[in-house]
C-alpha cells in the first residue's frame, strides 16, 4: 500500500489551512449566540451583516488560494510524471 | 494561472461564489408583516390592533390597512397610528356579516404605503360569526376599490415570506448545494455509464471524482440544512419524509465510497462501482425528489409541491440562486479535476 504514496518533497501544507477555518469558525460562533437571543434584530442591524459577508468572503478566497496552489502543485507532479515517463 | 483558456471556468465559479455571497447576503428584504396581536376577533366589532412590520417606515409615511377575504371581498381599516418605523395601530370594524356560511373564516392582513409597497400576511385575523346571512356579508365586504392603488416597491429586495423572513438567503447556499450536487451526479453517471461500454480507466477516474465531490456537497447540504432546522423549527433534525429520504440517499451513497475502498483488483473495483453508482443515482432520485411529494412535509416548499419555481422563487431570488448554482457546480468540477489528475499520477507511479 505504501507504494502508492507519492514521495515528494513538499507536502500540501493541510494543518495550517484547517486552522485558519477552525478559527474562523470560531469567530463567527460568536455571532450565533447573539442570534438565539434576539435574531430579527440582529439580522435587522445591516450594518453587521456586512462584517459576516467580509468573513465568509474571506472564506472563500481563502479557498480559491488553496485550490489554485493544489492545481500548480499537480502540475508539477505532471511534469514530473510525464517527463520520467 | 498560465494557462488561463482552458482554467477560465474556475476562475468564474470563484466569482460567482462571490457574487452570491455578496449579494445573497446584503441585498435588504422587502416590506413586511412579522406579527399582529390578535389571532382572533368577532363580527360586529371595533377591532384595534397592533401590527409589527419588517423594514417598514411606518411613522415617515401615511399608511393604510385591510382585512382581506378572497379577491372580492375585503374592508378598509378606519384609521391606522403609527406607533413607532415598525409598529403601527388598526382600527377596523368588522361587519356583522361574513361573505360565507362557515362560522370562522380567516382573513389575511394587507399594510401598504408609498415607501415600503406593500406587505402581506396571510391567516391573520380569524373572524368569528353567529348570524349567518350570505348577501347581506357580500354587499358589506364588497370591494371600494382601494386595493387596486396598493404600491409596489420596485427596488431589489428579496421577498419577505412568512416563517422564512431573513433565512430565505438560504436558498443561496442550502439549496444550491443540493442542486450542484445533482448535477455533478449526473455528469458521474455519464462517465458511468461510458466506463460500461467501454472499460477506459479515465471513465472511471472521473466518475469517482465528481462522485466523491457531490457526496461532499451532499454532506455541506444535510449540514447546513440542519443548522437552518435548529433555528427554525428548534432542533437538528426531524422525522419529516424529505430529511429522512435524502439521509437514505446520502447512505447509499457512502456505501459507495466503501465499495470502492474494499476491492483491490482495479478492473473489477471500477465496474463495480459504476454499476452501484447508476442503481444509487437512480434511487436517489426515487427517494429525494418523488417520494417527499406524496405526503405532506415541513420542509419549506414542500407539503405537496416542490420550491423549484411557480411562486416559491422571485425574479429577484432567482438572479442571486442561479449563479450560486453555477459557482457551486464550477468549483466541484474543479476539484473532481484535481482529484482526476492526483489518482492518474498515482496510477502512473504505480505502474512503474
Amino acid at each position: 500500500m505504501n507504494d502508492f504514496r507519492l514521495n515528494i518533497k513538499e507536502k500540501p501544507k493541510l494543518f495550517n489551512m484547517k486552522r485558519i477555518y477552525v478559527l474562523a469558525i470560531f469567530l463567527l460562533s460568536g455571532f450565533l449566540n447573539t442570534a438565539h437571543a434576539n435574531s430579527l434584530d440582529f439580522l435587522r442591524s445591516t450594518g453587521k451583516i456586512y462584517s459576516v459577508i467580509v468573513v465568509i468572503a474571506t472564506l472563500i478566497i481563502g479557498l480559491a488560494w488553496y485550490l489554485f496552489r493544489l492545481e500548480s502543485r499537480i502540475k508539477k507532479l505532471e511534469k514530473t510524471h510525464n517527463h520520467g515517463k | 494561472m498560465t494557462d488561463f483558456k482552458s482554467n477560465w471556468w474556475k476562475i468564474l465559479g470563484i466569482i460567482l461564489l462571490l457574487y452570491s455571497v455578496v449579494f445573497g447576503l446584503g441585498v435588504p428584504l422587502k416590506h413586511g408583516i412579522l406579527q399582529v396581536d390578535q389571532f382572533t376577533t368577532k363580527s360586529n366589532t371595533q377591532l384595534k390592533i397592533k401590527v409589527e412590520g419588517y423594514n417598514s417606515h411606518y411613522d415617515e409615511y401615511a399608511t393604510s390597512a385591510w382585512l382581506k377575504i378572497d379577491s372580492v371581498h375585503y374592508i378598509e381599516s378606519n384609521l391606522c397610528r403609527a406607533l413607532s418605523a415598525t409598529l403601527i395601530e388598526c382600527a377596523f370594524y368588522i361587519p356583522p356579516h361574513l361573505p360565507s356560511k362557515d362560522s370562522v373564516v380567516s382573513a389575511s392582513l394587507i399594510i401598504d404605503n408609498k415607501y415600503d409597497g406593500y406587505a402581506i400576511l396571510p391567516e391573520a385575523i380569524f373572524i368569528e360569526q353567529h348570524i349567518i346571512d350570505v348577501s347581506k356579508g357580500e354587499s358589506l365586504w364588497s370591494p371600494s376599490g382601494s386595493l387596486e392603488n396598493i404600491h409596489i416597491n420596485k427596488e431589489f429586495k428579496f421577498p419577505f415570506r412568512n416563517i422564512l423572513h431573513e433565512t430565505v438567503r438560504n436558498t443561496f447556499y442550502h439549496v444550491s448545494l443540493w442542486f450542484a450536487m445533482f448535477i455533478l451526479l449526473i455528469a458521474s453517471l455519464v462517465y458511468a455509464v461510458k466506463y460500461l461500454r467501454q472499460p477506459h480507466s479515465d471513465f472511471d477516474k472521473k466518475a469517482y471524482a465528481l462522485n466523491a465531490v457531490a457526496i461532499l456537497y451532499g454532506i455541506l447540504g444535510l449540514i447546513t440544512g440542519s443548522i437552518w432546522a435548529k433555528y427554525t423549527w428548534g432542533t437538528f433534525w426531524t422525522t419529516d419524509v424529505k430529511l429522512n429520504m435524502t439521509a437514505v440517499a446520502m447512505l447509499i451513497y457512502f456505501a459507495y465510497l466503501i465499495l470502492r475502498q474494499s476491492i483491490n483488483d482495479v478492473d473489477r473495483r471500477a465496474r463495480l462501482s459504476a454499476v452501484y453508482s447508476i442503481f444509487a443515482f437512480i434511487a436517489l432520485i426515487a427517494l429525494v425528489f418523488v417520494i417527499p411529494r406524496l405526503t405532506d412535509s415541513l420542509h419549506p416548499g414542500n407539503g405537496g409541491n416542490p420550491a423549484l419555481g411557480g411562486e416559491d422563487l422571485d425574479n429577484t431570488l432567482r438572479m442571486v440562486f442561479y449563479p450560486s448554482i453555477i459557482g457551486l457546480t464550477l468549483i466541484g468540477i474543479w476539484i473532481a479535476e484535481l482529484k482526476f489528475r492526483l489518482a492518474t499520477i498515482e496510477e502512473k507511479v504505480r505502474m512503474n
